[in-house]
């Protein structure tokens, strides 16, 4: 036994092609099943109220009979406005905000004594203009010292951009009823926004004076923003189940307290049931847990604003929005309830949220695991790189340079390497050790840093041209994907022109260096959104046991042929296309709204594909076409 | 008037008696609450509930001390500006009007908490801030809290820990600040609190077990937080329909034994051990030896025989009369005439020690005796020497005056 360790350990080829290889490979395996394990009971856990503070559900709520009628008031007043101008402009399909029913918000605000102010902004991102008018009012706390204020949004289109009718009634009927309330420690902001995708980021930039040119610096402000919390009712009928959408931009989430708050008010208080992540129904199963947690990761991944409260979550606000789902006998004043009994939560705040856990995955209203559970399953596919990054180098600084028959990390060879073909290395590497190994680091050091630098291209591309021109462009980088690889190696393989042909050595320096930049980069995205490091990972896998092949010529170009298909078949373009095709959604839209998010949200999941995914899928690929040429 | 003098007698042998009984004469209390933010009102309702209690019972605010880390009422959360409540009925405001608190906000330490218990303050600090116990006092310490294992958090800042709190008992008997102490503790795990205490005379109570937590016993749904925790709420609910009167003979006994496990919800404590007599003598102090105020008076060495003893005076004094009374014998001798009184005195003075205290009251009785001028006199040399400065003339004063704010006292 010892004697077969030793014969393992002193056998280089095992070392430094197999066993890494190996290593690499079970990281893989490892690093999904970690995550498949994860919605067992054993290692997921039952959310808990983290902050005491809080005391969710512990007061009466008492928004309910006269304040009704208000807001039936409220809401007619609404309507009429909204028809009026919809008769106006003869637009049945898309109902667009009337600058009167604008104003009779302010007017109703103002009416409830509160300071109302009005902040106007436009975003243009892809050739399309987005404008429109915040109106918000402050409640100051009667006894509070102003220092702090939570925040209620109720946007006019929802996050699927319906009518909100009621919510923005709701808000407004809220405001002011808790204005007769002297029992606040914190200033409360009712936010009413045009739109559920730009309004609350003018808005919270504004707030924090960061906000561009062509959004205007808002008149009135309170303290630091302890929450928000957005306000849907985008249909007439009573409604079942609360549906609590919690995911921000780039994947930041809101601590995990104030979810379970919303819960446990929806839920143990006013028996609404909670839902999440669209699992609309949820048996607690393994199947609908890992469900859920998919889907909660597949949103952390893509890093898009799921709603009006994704914009509070960069400035480290927590925010949720509250949507009302299902038919039930659930109505506004339920809702609104819940509403009252949140803002007395949060108003028992002494500080920031910060109890809880901020990184997470939920994988049901009750059930989480936290980042010291779930994040072994991306930093082991993150290391597998890493690993890969590491034995190379090594393997380059073993063998001498001009050994030419140096295998390169191909699995197909799996003979198991015999005493004599021990010997036989050792030998040769006896006779060698006289010639130190010296590294050829400058061309593969330029071309991995150009490669990736080379990524801004699309992404420039991506983020700036008019959103009529990007199903084009899409299909055009996925032919320049096909032909850019082999362009690079035939370059590379016939020298350039300027300097002699690349040698094999440098091809392992090349493959190194991209994947230890690979593996850097996704295990410290891993920590800041686990799930696009987890994605971008194994969709990256690959890389790792893909390189120059050797051979007979033949088989060298039908393996090295279909493996540039199937690499194809995972580039970034093609993957957005697959995807796309799969769901049903236009390319075109994605990308419209990706360039939104870098524009407007501050979206970062486009530098991740264009300068970490891209540039080693490239160099991949580029391995992988040199052994054409 | 003979009668009443008789009375008299009677009453001043019975001060004496108790007096050998070692009885305490002043009764203190130390109220602490060591949590602040709105989240733990109750631990500030169940301060305020026990210093109204005691505050009923007869504990003056001056021998009150209350240290309320957070200021509830003014907290801009509470629904009803201005008040505390213990209970969801709200029917009694605990901050009502006429409350002192003596260390506020962040006055309250571990260090002032210590400085307050073994007196270790700058001579600056006013009466009211300091514990002005002696070794006649006995001294109810009440605290409330969050806490763990032998530990008592202050203000999310700091924590008392179980010894620190035993030495400064230990200290305190020392200094002979306390006579008999009754140490009581509502938070989680709160008997570890007691385990190191080794000073004696104390009774220790707390409301958990080791590893247990002690519980809030309800919620105000308007406050919209836990007003009173269990135990507290069970302790005051025995104190307040129980012990009504500062008459009631209820003992501690009884108060321990009102615990009910099955509501208060944990395994609370009581430490006997330090107590001279353990469990059966502790058992027999009344409830307000502690929660209520004694009127009783000391008499310093009332027992003692020594040169300058209140037993040497009074001999001093009798010997004194009887010098009087027999130059009033001499007198009337003289005069050829004796009174009624004198021969009643001489037979009453044959009982002992006590009779001759009322040799003085006995003389004024006369208009025109010798009585009468003797007072004088010996007010004038009263006034004549400087004070500290005992005579036997002085001392013979000291009889009477003890008589009759004895008299005074027991009217109360």
């Amino acid at each position: 036994m010892t004697a077969a360790i030793r014969n393992l350990r002193e056998n280089p080829r095992f070392l430094f092609t197999r066993l890494p290889n190996i290593l690499s490979f079970l990281c893989i395996v490892v690093g999904v099943a970690w995550l498949l394990l994860l919605p067992l009971d054993d290692n997921s856990r039952r959310t808990y109220i983290s902050e005491n503070a809080l005391l969710p559900g512990q007061v009466h709520a008492y928004f309910t009979g006269s304040e009704q009628n208000i807001f039936r008031g409220y809401k007619q007043e609404l309507q009429a406005l909204l028809n009026e101008g919809r008769e106006t402009e003869n637009q049945e399909t898309e109902v667009e905000v009337t600058p009167a029913a604008s104003n009779k918000v302010h007017s109703i605000l103002q009416a409830a004594g509160l300071k109302v102010a009005t902040q106007k902004y436009e975003y243009t991102s892809a050739g399309i203009t987005h404008q429109g008018e915040n109106i918000y009012g402050i409640i100051h706390a009667p006894r509070g010292d102003a220092t702090e204020a939570i925040v209620l949004v109720a946007a006019w289109k929802t996050a699927d951009d319906e009518l909100n009718l009621k919510g923005v009634t709701l808000a407004l009927t809220l405001a002011r009823y808790f204005k007769r309330w002297s029992l606040w420690s914190k200033d409360i902001i009712f936010l009413f926004t045009p739109d559920s995708k730009t309004g609350t980021q003018a808005w919270v930039d504004a707030y924090h004076d960061l906000h561009p040119e062509s959004v205007q610096p808002l008149p009135l402000k309170s303290g630091a923003l302890q929450g928000a919390v957005v306000i849907e009712y985008p249909f007439e009928h009573h409604f079942q189940k609360l549906h609590i959408v919690y995911d921000g931009v780039n994947g930041q989430l809101p601590n995990l307290d104030l979810f379970n708050t919303a819960v446990a008010i929806a839920g143990g208080q006013m028996g609404i049931g909670a839902n999440l992540q669209e699992m609309w129904e949820h048996n607690d199963s393994y199947e609908a847990r890992l469900q859920t947690m998919m889907r909660g990761m597949t949103k952390q991944g893509l890093g898009y604003a799921t709603g009006a409260h994704s914009s509070f979550m960069p400035y480290h606000i927590d925010a949720i929005t509250l949507q009302p789902k299902g038919e039930g006998w659930e109505d506004e004043m339920a809702l609104g309830r819940t509403i009252e009994s949140m803002c007395r939560s949060l108003n028992n705040l002494l500080e920031h949220l910060h109890q809880s856990f901020f990184f997470y995955l939920l994988m049901h209203s009750n059930r989480f695991v936290s980042i010291g559970t779930y994040l072994p399953s991306a930093m082991l596919i993150a290391g597998n790189f890493t690993i890969m990054a590491i034995a190379l180098w090594m393997r380059t600084g073993y063998y001498p340079e001009s050994k030419p028959d140096t295998p390169t990390g191909e699995k197909s060879k799996s003979e198991k390497p015999t005493k004599t073909g021990a010997k036989k290395i050792e030998k040769e590497t006896k006779m060698n050790e006289t010639a130190l190994p010296e590294r050829l680091m400058a061309l593969p050091l330029t071309l991995v840093t150009g490669l990736h630098l080379l990524g801004l291209v699309p992404l420039w591309t991506f983020n700036n041209i008019f959103h009529q021109y990007f199903t084009t462009a899409t299909y055009i980088f996925v032919v320049v994907d096909i032909v850019l690889p082999l362009f690079l190696a035939a370059l590379l393989s016939n020298g350039l022109g300027v300097s002699k042909p690349i040698i094999p050595q440098q091809y392992l320096l090349i493959k190194s260096f991209a994947l230890l930049l690979l593996g850097l980069a996704l295990s410290t995205l891993a920590t800041l959104n686990f799930s696009l490091s987890f994605m971008i990972g194994l969709l990256c896998a690959p890389l790792s046991f893909i390189g120059r092949l050797q051979g007979p010529a033949a088989l060298r170009y039908g393996v090295s042929s279909l493996g540039l298909v199937l690499l194809n078949l995972l580039s970034p373009p093609m993957v957005l296309l697959g995807v796309c095709w799969y769901t049903g959604v236009s390319v075109e839209s994605v990308l419209t709204q990706a360039a939104f998010g870098w524009d407007v949200w501050g979206m970062w999941t486009q530098v991740v594909v264009w300068c970490v995914w891209w540039p080693a899928w490239l160099i991949g690929c580029v391995q992988l076409g040199s052994s054409i040429f | 008037m003979i009668s009443f003098f008789r009375l008299l007698q009677a009453l001043c042998l019975l001060l004496l008696v108790s007096l050998a009984a070692a009885e305490h004469t002043s009764n203190w209390a130390v109220l602490v609450s060591t949590s602040r933010f709105w989240f733990n009102y109750r631990h500030l309702a169940n301060v305020l509930s026990l210093y109204r209690t005691v505050k009923r019972l007869g504990i003056p605010d001056s021998q009150i001390i209350l240290m309320l880390p957070d200021d509830m009422a003014c907290n801009p959360r509470n629904a009803f500006p201005g008040t505390v409540y213990s209970n969801a009925d709200r029917a009694v405001d605990l901050y009502g009007d006429n409350i002192e608190v003596d260390y506020r906000g962040y006055e309250v330490t571990v260090e002032n908490f210590i400085r307050l218990l073994t007196d270790r303050l700058d001579e600056d600090v006013p009466r009211s801030k300091r514990l002005g116990s002696d070794a006649g006092s006995n001294v109810l310490v009440y605290m409330t809290g969050h806490g763990g294992d032998q530990f008592l958090k202050f203000q999310d800042a700091e924590e008392i820990g179980a010894w620190d709190l035993a030495d400064a008992f230990g200290q305190m008997w020392e200094k002979k600040r306390y006579h008999e102490l009754l140490f009581m503790i509502d938070t989680c795990q709160a008997n570890t609190m007691y385990t190191h205490f080794y000073s004696p005379n104390i009774v220790a109570t707390g409301s958990s077990e080791l590893d247990q937590s002690s519980y809030s016993h309800h919620a105000d749904n308007d406050v919209g937080v836990a007003v009173i925790d269990r135990w507290t709420y069970y302790v005051l609910e025995f104190l307040e329909t129980q012990v009504t009167s500062a008459n009631s003979k209820l003992n501690l006994g009884d108060l321990f034994d009102s615990y009910d496990e099955s509501k208060i919800h944990s395994q609370p404590g009581v430490r006997w051990d330090l107590f001279p007599g353990g469990e059966q003598e502790g058992r027999l102090r009344t409830v307000v030896d502690f929660f209520g105020n004694v009127q009783n008076v000391e008499v310093e060495n009332a027992n003692a025989t020594e040169p300058g003893s209140l037993k040497e005076d009074l001999a001093e004094i009798s010997r004194l009369a009887e010098k009087w009374r027999k130059r009033g014998e001499e007198y009337s001798a003289i005069l050829g005439n004796s009174t009624q009184s004198q021969s009643e005195n001489k037979k009453s003075s044959s009982v002992g020690l006590a009779p001759k205290k009322t040799v003085g009251p006995t003389k004024m009785a006369e208009d025109n005796s010798w009585g009468k001028r003797l007072y004088k006199t010996l007010r004038l040399l009263q006034k004549a020497k400087p004070a500290g400065c005992h005579t036997t003339e002085q001392k013979a004063l000291l009889v009477p005056l003890i008589c009759s704010r004895l008299v005074a006292q027991k009217h109360v």
